[in-house]
């Protein structure tokens, strides 16, 4: 479970506090606010890139600062907003690279690791695009495959920085679906942001919303809700 | 990180190459050698022979310290590259040479004894450029702009420039000479009894690279990927820059500034291989940036008959127009 209590979030000063809050796993963990409330610089928060402007985030009951860079790279998968597109670097490199946390020092990859890039590439429905370089993709191309080494890193969490924004509807619709699946089937702890609301509320998530008006992050139940804060 | 097959056999062309061009190397001067005089130079050497002395003590110093000069400069570009996510970033372009040339400026030019010895050279050009190094780095952490990066090396670069020829202006004749002849670069300076601590200083850089090659990897998505995938990337900055400023200040202070070479050689390797793959670019670079170097080393040896070209003006010869292909690529 990753905990936050009586935390201030933001990159240099705090953007919104949160009094107590529990993601834990077997759940889809949705994030909802308007641009520029916050929903990155708490995700970022959470992947350890930031530390909280105040107060305390616990990762299974241990201060999160507390875990070294390489053990927090086996617990959580981060898949920030924009994914760098690098030349000559193919999909299935671009894949291995999810493995890095299990790879030693010039050892070469597992046969798990390519079994599981293959499955990733089934699921996100990416094999074609394999042995095509990462800058020759479109953009929800490439973050069908960010999230993919998201999966490949075999993480307990998953956070996903506006994941859908890039993808046309029918990829949106999978991805969510795809995500509810690993939340529930695999037990895993999944957080994202996102400005679907009508799509995202089709599925059984839980659902946050950065209120402005209080600044504060609180949990909500149904489209009406949050339908005020985004008229 | 598979490689098309078809261009797995430039490794042991370029290989054979190497072998081939060192043995001509060594073959071709002013003074006339068979491939007897090569194999006595080395395994029975005797000094009343003018054609082995000429080759031990001239030629094999020469061919060292092209392959190892060409070698160095290229992985120290292909690391400047990776680094700031740039494909037009090296050590000169950056100024990190400048941080060596203006400090080895300033140990010659002031007439100190001590900083004109040997020892001051290599230490001065060692520090300056590892002092330029930090700069580059604490810069590139604000100026985000990759263009604006190279601009800002360039302008270190003219600005070192003015400051050197302010002091050549205010510094003595002998000084000067031996400081113009520092600064046009030239592979004839070093002797054989330097090659061991050059050796030495270049397989450690080349070992401590590859080291590197795993976060490297995931370094081209971005120093913030990197520290996800649970990389120390402040360490492994200090690391890159370490290592640069280790090959460029040693390659400055025995050839003097060498330019394009740490440009050009690592982005012909990625266009050759099409991969991101550190380890095999890593070799990639050793083996092109050696052949590269003693290419053109020959390439002035058999010149030198009507025109004697330094190696930086050699090097920005063909450096130059590849990288302005590179640029139209780009654009295109």
């Amino acid at each position: 479970m990753i905990a936050l209590k009586n935390t201030d979030i933001g990159f240099d000063t705090a953007l919104f506090s949160i009094e107590e809050i529990n993601f834990s796993k077997g759940n889809v963990h949705v994030l909802l606010g308007k641009n520029g409330v916050g929903k990155s610089a708490l995700l970022s928060t959470i992947s350890g890139l930031i530390a909280p402007a105040r107060g305390k985030l616990t990762l299974e009951g241990k201060l999160l600062s507390g875990y070294s860079f390489k053990y927090l790279a086996k617990k959580i998968a981060y898949v920030r907003s924009n994914v760098q597109e690098v030349p000559f670097l193919t999909v299935d490199a671009f894949l291995l690279l999810g493995r890095y946390h299990y790879k030693t020092f010039l050892g070469g990859h597992s046969g798990e690791d390519y079994d599981l890039i293959k499955q990733a590439k089934d699921l996100f429905g990416i094999s074609h695009l394999a042995e095509k370089f990462t800058n020759e993709l479109s953009s929800g191309e490439l973050h069908l495959c960010a999230i993919a080494k998201a999966y490949v890193q075999q993480t307990d969490y998953i956070l996903l920085d506006e994941p859908t924004s890039h993808l046309d509807y029918a990829n949106k619709r999978k991805v969510y679906e795809l995500l509810g699946k690993m939340a529930k089937e695999h037990n895993k702890g999944i957080i994202i942001s996102t400005h679907d609301l009508d799509l995202a509320f089709k599925f059984s998530f839980n659902f946050y919303l950065i209120d402005t008006q209080s600044k504060t992050l609180k949990s909500v139940k149904t489209f009406k809700e949050v339908e005020k804060e985004f008229i | 990180m598979s490689i098309k097959g078809s261009n797995k056999i430039l490794f042991p062309l370029v290989g054979v190459g190497i072998v081939l061009l060192s043995f001509l190397s060594l073959l071709i001067g002013d003074i006339a050698t068979d491939a007897m005089d090569v194999f006595n130079s080395v395994f029975h050497y005797s000094e009343n022979n003018l054609s082995e002395l000429v080759i031990r003590e001239i030629r094999i110093p020469r061919v060292c310290i092209a392959l190892i000069a060409g070698a160095a400069l290229s992985v120290a570009g292909m690391l400047m590259q990776t680094l700031f996510q740039n494909p037009l970033a090296g050590p000169y372009v950056l100024g990190i040479n400048s941080g060596a040339s203006l400090l080895v400026a300033l140990g010659i030019l002031s007439g100190s004894v001590f900083l004109s010895s040997e020892i001051g050279l290599i230490g001065s050009a060692l520090l300056g450029a590892f002092i330029f190094g930090i700069f580059i780095l604490f810069t590139a952490s604000f100026l985000r702009n990759q263009i604006g990066l190279l601009l800002f090396g360039v302008m270190l670069g003219s600005f070192v420039s003015a400051i050197i020829t302010i002091l050549e202006l205010s510094s003595e004749a002998e000084s000067l000479k031996s400081f113009a002849m520092w600064s046009m670069g030239s592979l004839n300076g070093v002797t054989i009894e330097q090659l061991p601590i050059i050796c030495i200083a270049f397989i450690l850089g080349s070992v401590a690279s590859l080291f590197l090659v795993n976060p490297l990897n995931i370094l081209v998505l971005g120093e913030e990927e990197c520290r996800l995938m649970g990389y120390n990337v402040k360490r492994l900055r200090l690391m890159i820059v370490f290592i640069t400023a280790l090959y460029t200040g040693l390659i400055t202070a025995f050839c003097g500034p060498v330019a394009f070479v740490g440009l050009a050689i690592p982005n012909l390797t990625r266009m050759l291989f099409k991969t991101q793959d550190h380890k095999l670019l890593l070799f990639a670079n050793l083996m092109f940036g050696a052949l590269f170097l003693l290419g053109c080393d020959i390439l002035i040896q058999v010149m030198s008959a009507w025109v004697l070209i330094p190696i930086n003006a050699l090097t920005s010869l063909i450096g130059a127009p590849f990288v302005i292909y590179i640029l139209i690529r780009k654009i295109r």
